[in-house]
């Protein structure tokens, strides 16, 4: 079976996945798998972009989102003589059975499904199918510069979908599309000293999350701590420093990433 | 429709016959199906391309086997078959060459379709009329630029060939290195290094693997800037450096692209305020005895002048870093700690050319203070260097190569048909063209000013005083461009409008395969096509890991009447009789032939072979390990390996520029913080600022190159790339910080003017905490679309409101970036009331402002 690995620890941002799809699919036809997609407001993959924090401590997310070719595809329930799955795990919107099957786009979980309003058909990622039928990657795993994107074999990926999270995924879906390095939340600020207007390198920062466990960071040398790929939730911050009075249990709602701001310490 | 044929072509945008990111593009028919990555081991075996690997701390760094192309790339094919397309050659309507010109009407009045024949006559005799009433000089040739990368067919210049016929006194648009002013005005009279002024960044990829602790990114966007260049290998070499421990830290107002994914810490600073940070950075080192005082020794001239002013001893002024935090914006205990963490740790310097350090007013000084503190770590140290993540190997220089270098670069310039880079006998630098048409110069007044300014030229030049008109000549009265991108790309576009609508002007000619920018303002247009529909030869400059020259074959048949830049050029030369001569008797075939042979490969290749296999890889050098690191040699042996200063040191006290400019204050011997002065008034600091109160970052855009590719659909719904506004209209979008946004009471997706005395443009907001308070940040080049031409502007060109005086007194370089601006919500039904015209102009959003608003008659 053939599945997708995302690492979005090596994704750049640059959008060559959309715009590497939008050449091979746009104004192309590709029977039988698939009719051309639409010039512009239709993403067959869809570069997810968010950005974290508050100035000056923001980072940017990104995530190239496709169809799953799901084990347990929605689509395929919803029309069962429209879609169907190849022996290697494609999921596959016949383009010659599924005109009028607008119900389609609503029956994916993930939104990857489109209505082609021209053609009257529900569209969406096919792998690239006959790109792998000649022994080639899908054109958006090709463009790929950083080795975000790989495509292949799932026994040959095997290792890397162990380390897969499910965050994204939809339950009982099966999803073949598997996401490593998710960006999560961040908690970053800055500690210094008042009293010598210099930063503090060194200082012990811990974050509780409400189950109690712990994660402790130490500043570097501007002052900065950061926890990076955080759940959404409740947190208990603390900081200790040597020779100064500390902050001791700062309530933090975690919803988006946070910059704290700087923490000026006293002298003890 | 399986594709029938696969031809390799170039998708780097350097446009000087300098390729990069060579494609494999599959065509079906008469159609581009797909763009795909080059493989380079496609046609020849592992072991005759030797690929390298960089190991360091316990890590490899591979040399990529594919393409890292950029991902306009993917898109580029819209650009073949783009609406703007000019298909045939064009007249405009109320231009009449016998009768009246109507100057006035250029960027007003529209075009109406005329013949091959008829287009190359009437330039062909417009040439000999203005050579006959004003003489040669009279006649301006624009041949620069950052077009597509051709070779035989070169975007750029091929006019400088037929006019070399006609004699050597024509005019040259002389274009300053736009992207690097700071080193070539300021760096260069402290460092040297000739030609470029930049630093010396041999092997540096493997030195910083190896050596350097923290990187710090000067207003380095290293994930946008290199991609028509490098493509993605500094991407990919910047996330192995995370995993090796190399901390990389972003100095920059905005959270450009790079940082947005690379940063483990930014310093958000004020723009163009780098220098008062890195003057306080010296502070600290001098007052805490941190510096490398044996090496300023033994490298350097003059630290005694420096320090002279650092310490407050010239002005009264120490430059503290209390000093400095209100003006760059940076908290002292931070400058404090970047000091402190640049001394402990080695430390290198990253730059991708632009960015908010580099191109604004008096960018002679940031680049100087960097000269400045990299001698007093160390400079060539191990871990202590300056790189850039573009123009690798720029002139074939090995020291400019920061990759593992190949044996040959192999350079096909010996079929390069532009411009030949030899000077010319009349030219006016780029910057001061606006102020030479409209300015009332003549043989008894003429324009001054120093240097031929072409990147390149040696650091004495700036020492010369040219002049417009030269001796005994008239001004202009004829431009001829095939780089209509001046209002988008310079300083201070609007006043460039001004001047093409003089009526000095007799004739504009303008060659583009698209209608955009300065071609709204010409009187003759003549199609050019793409590359894809040309045949040539080309050479890869440091994005491919290897030496590689290929053979570009057309990969679709031309486009309406359209014709290369080298074709259009040899249609006038026909009409002057000159066309054997143009040609050097030689077509394109024998061209491309005689480029692969002047290419010093490193055997014996036959040439059907290269033809056969579409390319050919000249391998790693077996050495490439040994060669020298950045600023090493110098380092190591000052003497043996001196710099090009007077000195053969690095003059904190310029040698040079205290010769021949003793009183310029804005341009000083020593290194100084300069917020603003006699020229420019740019600052936060200086009165202006309160009519204008923030600062513009206009970066080189992320999704176009200068001012390419702003008509393709698939880039423009990208979120980052327009902001659709309440009219349908796409604005180029304006980053702004919530705080800002709250005051001025914008929110995502209103329109505002981005305004100051020079004009005003639109665009569309994006409320971001990726850009600092005080700062707003739009990209450069977006396409014209004039409102009232020559004061306002609805597609956000906002190099028509940049200063338009240039860098300092005696730097005609460009002020672009880092300028003040006011910033006010607009509402765009009202503007489409007051402006009908304008706003009522025929436009798709997906594509921009359609072509047949230009023209009379529809015809295709």
């Amino acid at each position: 079976m053939k599945a997708f690995v995302v690492d979005l620890g090596k994704c750049n941002g640059c959008y060559a996945c959309q715009l590497a799809c939008k050449d091979e699919t746009v104004g192309n036809e590709w029977p039988p798998y698939s009719k051309p997609q639409p010039d512009t407001g239709q993403f067959w993959l869809k570069m997810f972009e968010k950005t974290h924090g508050q100035v000056p401590k923001v980072r940017v997310e990104y995530r190239p989102q496709l169809c799953r070719h799901c084990g347990n595809a929605p689509c395929m329930d919803a029309a069962p003589d429209a879609v169907y799955r190849r022996e290697d795990g494609l999921v596959i919107i016949d383009p010659a059975k599924a005109a009028g099957h607008s119900e389609l786009v609503d029956a994916c979980p993930y939104g990857a499904i489109y209505w082609n309003d021209d053609l009257g058909l529900p569209q969406k990622c096919t792998g690239c199918a006959h790109l792998v039928d000649a022994g080639a990657l899908p054109h958006c795993v090709d463009a790929c510069a950083t080795g975000a994107l790989q495509f292949g074999e799932e026994e040959d990926l095997a290792d890397l979908v162990a380390q897969a999270t499910d965050e994204y995924d939809v339950e009982g879906t099966a999803s073949r599309v598997h996401y490593l390095n998710p960006f999560g939340l961040f908690v970053s600020g800055e500690v210094w000293s008042k009293e010598d207007d210099l930063i503090i390198e060194g200082a012990q920062v811990t974050l509780r999350d409400s189950e109690g466990s712990a994660r402790s960071a130490e500043t570097d040398g501007f002052g900065d701590f950061w926890f990076k790929h955080l759940k959404p939730g409740r947190y208990v911050l603390s900081i200790e420093a040597e020779g100064f009075a500390g902050v001791g249990e700062r309530a933090i709602d975690l919803k988006e990433s946070l910059n704290l701001g700087d923490f000026p310490l006293d002298k003890r | 429709m399986p594709e029938d044929r696969t031809v390799y072509k170039s998708t780097g945008m350097n446009a000087f016959g300098i390729g990069a990111n060579v494609a494999e593009v599959d065509v079906s028919g008469d159609k581009i199906v797909r763009v795909r990555p080059m493989r380079y081991d496609k046609k020849y075996p592992i072991e005759q391309l030797k690929p390298w690997t960089i190991k360091a701390r316990g890590s490899e760094f591979h040399a990529t086997l594919k393409a890292l192309l950029p991902p306009y790339a993917y898109a580029y094919k819209k650009r073949v078959y783009s609406d703007h397309r000019i298909l045939h050659p064009y007249k405009r309507v109320d231009w009449d060459p016998q009768g009246d010109r109507h100057p006035e009407n250029r960027g007003k009045s529209k075009y109406v379709q005329i013949t091959w024949d008829e287009a190359a006559q009437t330039i062909a005799d417009e040439i000999m009329r203005v050579k006959e009433t004003y003489g040669l000089p009279s006649i301006l040739i624009q041949g620069d630029g950052h077009g597509e990368t051709k070779v035989v067919h070169a975007s750029h210049g091929c006019a400088t060939r037929l006019m070399n016929l006609l004699g050597d006194d024509w005019t040259y648009q002389a274009r300053q290195p736009d992207s690097w002013e700071g080193w070539y005005w300021g760096a260069k009279h402290m460092w040297g290094q000739d030609p470029l002024g930049q630093f010396d960044m041999g092997n540096l990829l493997l030195d910083i693997a190896e050596n350097s602790d923290m990187l710090l990114f000067m207003g380095c966007d290293m994930e946008t800037t290199p991609w028509g260049w490098q493509g993605q290998i500094p991407s990919q070499y910047c996330f192995w450096l995370t995993e090796i421990g190399v901390k990389q830290v972003y100095i920059c107002p905005d959270v450009n692209y790079g940082a947005a994914v690379h940063a483990d810490k930014w310093i958000p600073v004020y723009p163009n305020t780098d220098a008062a940070l890195m003057a306080a950075v010296a502070y600290v080192w001098m007052t805490e005895e941190l510096y490398d005082r044996d090496y300023v020794d033994t490298h350097s001239v003059g630290f005694d002048w420096f320090e002279y002013y650092i310490l407050g001893k010239e002005d009264g002024q120490p430059k503290t870093p209390e000093w400095a935090s209100p003006i760059c914006g940076v908290p002292s205990r931070q400058i404090k700690a970047l000091a402190h963490q640049w001394a402990k740790q080695r430390t290198s310097v990253a730059h991708g050319n632009g960015g908010s350090f580099i191109r604004s007013t008096y960018s002679h000084e940031p680049a100087r203070f960097e000269v400045a503190l990299m001698t007093m770590m160390g400079l060539g140290k191990p871990g202590r260097n300056v790189v850039k993540f573009i123009e690798w190997y720029m002139y074939g220089l090995p020291s400019q190569q920061p990759a593992p270098c190949y044996s040959s670069n192999m350079t096909v310039g010996a079929a390069y048909r532009g411009w030949d880079f030899v000077q010319t006998k009349s030219s006016i630098t780029k910057t001061l063209v606006p102020e030479a048409i409209l300015g009332n110069y003549d043989d008894d007044h003429p324009l001054t000013w120093q240097g031929y300014t072409v990147a390149g030229w040696p650091r004495e030049d700036q020492f010369n005083t040219y002049r417009y008109p030269i001796e005994g000549a008239q001004g202009i009265h004829m431009i001829w461009t095939d780089t209509p991108c001046w209002t988008t790309c310079w300083n201070g576009g609007n006043k460039m409008i001004e001047a093409l609508s003089s009526e000095r002007l007799e004739c504009v000619v303008a060659q583009q395969p698209w209608m955009e920018n300065d071609c709204l303002f010409a009187d003759i247009l003549l199609p050019i096509n793409t590359k894809y529909e040309e045949e040539d030869i080309g050479q890869d400059n440091g994005a491919a890991p290897f030496g590689l020259i290929y053979h570009e074959e057309q990969a679709v048949p031309a486009r309406g009447e359209s014709k290369s830049d080298w074709e259009a050029v040899g249609e006038v030369a026909r009409k002057l009789g000159l066309y054997d001569a143009y040609v050097e008797g030689k077509d394109v075939q024998a061209w491309i032939k005689t480029g692969f042979e002047g290419a010093e490969k490193p055997e014996d290749v036959p040439y059907e072979d290269f033809l056969e296999k579409g390319y050919y890889i000249a391998p790693t050098r077996d050495d490439w390990e040994e060669l020298p690191r950045g600023f090493e040699l110098f380092c190591n042996d000052p003497e043996g390996h001196p710099l090009s200063t007077p000195t053969g040191l690095v003059e904190f006290y310029a040698t040079g520029l205290a010769e021949h400019f003793p009183d310029d204050d804005e341009r000083p011997p020593v290194p100084h913080y300069i917020p603003f002065g006699k020229r420019h008034q740019e600052s936060l600091q200086c009165d202006r600022a309160k009519d204008y109160p923030y600062l513009l970052v206009s970066n080189h855009p992320r999704w176009r190159i200068h001012a390419n590719m702003d008509d393709i659909s698939w880039l423009r719904e990208i979120p980052t790339c327009k902001v659709t506004g309440p009219d349908g209209y796409k604005y180029e979008p304006l980053w702004i910080n919530p705080a800002d946004a709250k005051g001025l009471g914008l929110e995502s997706g209103d329109i505002a003017k981005l305004y100051n005395d020079r004009g005003w443009v639109l665009g569309g907001v994006i409320v971001t905490e990726r850009i600092r308070p005080g700062v707003v940040y739009q990209d450069h080049g977006a396409q014209l679309d004039p409102i009232e031409p020559g004061v306002s502007d609805r597609g956000g060109a906002n190099n028509l409101i940049a200063p338009t005086k240039t860098t300092s007194q005696n730097a005609p370089g460009e002020v672009t970036s880092g300028f003040l601006v006011g910033v006010e919500k607009v509402d765009v039904f009202l503007l489409a009331e007051q402006y009908p015209e304008a706003f009522g102009r025929p436009y798709d959003p997906h594509n921009g402002v359609k072509m047949h608003n230009w023209i009379q008659e529809e015809c295709e």
